[in-house]
């Protein structure tokens, strides 16, 4: 199962493209899916304190632009969006 | 009445003068124009632009909610609302925002206008990349978002 993550905000430092790709093998939770992208980081970049706590303060949003929380379950090939804090205005 | 725009500061410009005109053709005694820039020094640091970022639909579904709920909260019934947000670059002074109100007394147009751009801060997925003049740059904290509602 394939999950394209949309990288908004300070995230958007986590890749030169605008979403990463997650290869995922079963169904998981949202706060299964935070720890991936946490491995993802501990991977991919040294000194990544700023970014793991970007990940870890961030919600996420379904492809209906839908705001899930930790509990929701992934269950087929889909977009996620993951929501920094925000502050715009 | 509300008219909701994110505007791509690649393909499009913001401008006053079309919120100006959505206000106009409401008729209402009173009306507020509040338009956001991009301010020169922020934390003592010299800034030169700003990036901003968005979440499209999110926004606009956002900023469809503080409508509809000014209605309840605020008890402000006949208004016309333009919210316009920039998305990209802009330069120092530049606009990256237009809250436009109309309503049928001042007082509620003061109240409504506030109410929007407090709301938005808190509420909309909107991200801000500072650029300053020593060519640093960095993405602004902001608040987490609260899951299941925007």
């Amino acid at each position: 199962m394939k999950i394209k993550l949309e990288l908004f905000g300070a995230s958007r430092d986590f890749s030169n493209k605008d979403y990463l790709e997650f290869e995922i093998e079963e169904q998981l939770e949202i706060k299964h899916f935070r720890k991936k992208i946490i491995n993802y980081l501990n991977k991919n970049f040294k000194d990544n304190g700023a970014f793991i706590k970007i990940v870890k303060t961030s919600a996420f949003c379904s492809e209906d632009n839908q705001i899930i929380n930790d509990n929701y379950k992934i269950t087929k090939n889909q977009k996620i969006g993951i929501i920094p804090p925000i502050g715009g205005g | 009445m509300l008219h909701t725009k994110i505007i791509d500061i690649k393909k499009d410009k913001i401008k006053t003068s079309i919120a100006e005109a959505f206000i106009k053709s409401s008729s209402y005694g009173a009306s507020i124009i509040f338009n956001g820039t991009v301010r020169n020094i922020n934390e003592n640091k010299e800034v030169i632009g700003m990036t901003y970022d968005s979440h499209d639909e999110l926004v606009i579904k956002s900023f469809e909610e503080i409508y509809k709920e000014t209605r309840e909260k605020l008890k402000i019934i006949d208004k016309a609302v333009f919210i316009e947000h920039i998305k990209g670059y802009v330069g120092l002074g530049e606009t990256s925002i237009i809250i436009a109100v109309a309503c049928k007394h001042r007082d509620q147009a003061y109240v409504l206008s506030r109410y929007i751009i407090e709301e938005i801060k808190k509420r909309s997925p909107i991200w801000k990349k500072e650029h300053y003049k020593d060519e640093q740059s960095e993405w602004l904290k902001g608040i987490p978002i609260q899951n299941e509602k925007i």
